[in-house]
């Protein structure tokens, strides 16, 4: 149990983020939901609907939020999830880098899209 | 303390009639939560057909709309996505210190909400895919 | 007992208890309305869970029927007892003061984490089915080994620490608010029906658990100690499988057998340790 004594607090940062993560992804995710099925339709999505879409900064921002949001929340969900398993030891420090790295990817791989939705370099 | 006896994990999901509210929430919400990351990763590389040019992208997405399980699929996504919001908004409330009294309640009544919002959504969801 | 009684006859204010006695005089009417002009049956059916690593019939875990006489009032305990100076003296259980203050008789009661010598054989459906505790290894029948669930209180520190101590001829106060806020978590009987209901706690060997956190809470909140306490305090349950372990699934509160809001004090800690996390932005 005396295991890390070390001032760096990371389960209250891990668990504070992920409430407030959570907190903006309520607002994000309904609103992409409502935005992408209600208001447009998924079958009928064109690459120039989605260009005209993200062409508008406010909601290119909000996509790129919704998406670092989503991303940490997810990861960050997925990580707790095993710990409340029982993983520890280098398992658990193994995945949680494989998680990390995971997380990165998707985010970058996801500004690059995004980019390209916009009209912008790759 | 030698040979005790170690029943195991088992007899939890052996006895899921006999689970509380509480230990439904969190079961539905790590299950709904495995999905949506899941489906986030899906999601992320179908877009980036978009990176291939926009008729790979229109063709890919067009393609997958038009296959009648995806579209079931995605009232399922609905479902699971409305779930784990409400119940995470339910956690929110708890985690401030409100409601912990009518935590069983406020468990039912997401359950319930989520069921109207899917049946109420699927006339949109599934217009014209027959 | 003074704390457990309600300030009121009929309290409003929604907490564990009121919720608890609420549902018992429910259960009460039922009781005497259903069996008005009833004869009583009886006996009761007991089903009860055997182990003995050193009887070659018990090594695999088995089940016993046992039929005792019914009394009103009967409790699990009373049933256990009557069963085992009856018919088996080798039924093993602990068992102390009969009263729910000592915490030996934590067992497995038809599906839940119940005190024997509180629960009334009149409220259970029967066989009423008595099982150790999950999620503690088995040392014989109905007896548990408790040395985690030890552990894990002992590494909160679970003493009273203040910086000093008042003058020989004076007294170490505190306010009755101070002391309101801390009651309920003071109750706690190390019973163990918290952990053992609890599945981060089954899943996560680390994990402080729910009585150990509410041991931290009645100390930390302890306006008596110092502030530097309350830091070390805070400390060692603000680890990663301290209170954050905790996904509020509510079993503690619901099996506590003293109606410590359980799930409501570490939710308490888990605020003070991001307030205080915060401040050092």
């Amino acid at each position: 149990m005396a295991e890390q004594y070390s001032s760096f607090q990371s389960g209250t940062t891990l668990w504070f983020l992920q409430r407030v993560t959570a907190a903006v992804l309520v607002v994000t995710l309904m609103f992409h939901f409502f935005w992408l099925h209600f208001v447009n339709h998924a079958a009928e999505i064109t690459f120039q609907g989605t260009a005209y879409r993200m062409d508008q900064l406010g909601y290119l921002v909000t996509i790129l939020l919704f998406l670092f949001t989503a991303a940490f929340h997810g990861v960050n969900g997925v990580y707790n999830a095993l710990i409340n398993q029982g993983l520890t030891g280098t398992p658990k420090q193994v995945l949680k880098w494989v998680l990390v790295v995971g997380g990165v990817v998707l985010v970058i791989q996801g500004i690059r899209v995004a980019a390209t939705m916009a009209g912008g370099p790759v | 303390m030698s040979q005790s006896y170690d029943r195991g994990l088992i007899e939890d999901f052996g006895r899921w009639t006999e689970f509380s509210a509480g230990m439904w929430a969190w079961v539905f919400h790590k299950f709904t939560g495995w999905v949506l990351i899941g489906y986030l990763f899906a999601h992320i590389a179908v877009l980036s057909s978009a990176l291939s040019g926009p008729a790979v992208y229109t063709q890919t997405i067009g393609g997958l709309e038009s296959i009648l399980l995806v579209r079931i699929l995605e009232v399922g996504l609905l479902a699971v996505a409305v779930f784990h919001t409400l119940n995470g908004i339910r956690l929110l409330l708890v985690d401030l210190g409100i409601g912990l009294e009518s935590q069983d309640k406020s468990f039912y009544a997401s359950l319930i909400v989520t069921a109207v919002i899917v049946v109420a959504s699927v006339p949109n969801f599934l217009g014209g895919a027959f | 007992m003074s704390t457990e009684t309600p300030d009121t006859e009929t309290s409003e204010v929604a907490s564990p208890q009121t919720r608890r006695l609420k549902a018992k005089a429910a259960r009460k009417a039922e009781r005497e309305a259903a069996s008005e002009g009833e004869i009583e049956g009886e006996t009761v059916e007991l089903k009860i869970f055997r182990y003995d690593p050193e009887i070659a019939d018990k090594q695999e875990p088995r089940f016993d029927t046992f039929y005792v006489p019914r009394f009103e009032g009967m409790t699990v305990l009373d049933a256990l007892m009557d069963a085992r100076d009856r018919y088996d003296t080798t039924l093993t259980f602990r068992h102390s003061c009969r009263q729910a203050v000592c915490g030996s008789d934590a067992l497995f009661v038809n599906g839940s984490q119940r005190l024997g010598c509180k629960t009334q054989i009149a409220d259970l459906q029967e066989p009423v089915q008595i099982e150790p505790l999950p999620h503690r290894p088995v040392v014989k029948d109905l007896v548990v080994d408790m040395e985690h669930f030890y552990d894990q209180m002992r590494s909160v520190e679970p003493f009273f620490d203040p910086d000093d101590l008042p003058p020989a001829d004076q007294q170490q106060h505190q306010t009755p608010e101070n002391r309101e806020k801390v009651k309920t978590s003071t109750r706690c009987i190390w019973c163990g029906a918290c952990m053992s209901s609890c599945n981060i706690a089954a899943g996560d060997n680390q994990y402080l658990g729910p009585a150990a956190i509410n041991k931290a809470y009645r100390f930390y909140f302890d306006e008596r100690e110092g502030e530097q306490r309350q830091k070390e305090r805070l400390e060692i349950i603000e680890q990663e499988h301290g209170v954050w372990r905790c996904q509020t699934q509510f079993s503690c509160t619901e099996v506590c057998p003293k109606d410590i809001p359980l799930t409501e004090h570490i939710q308490e800690l888990k605020r003070e340790a991001v307030k205080n996390n915060l401040k050092f932005w």
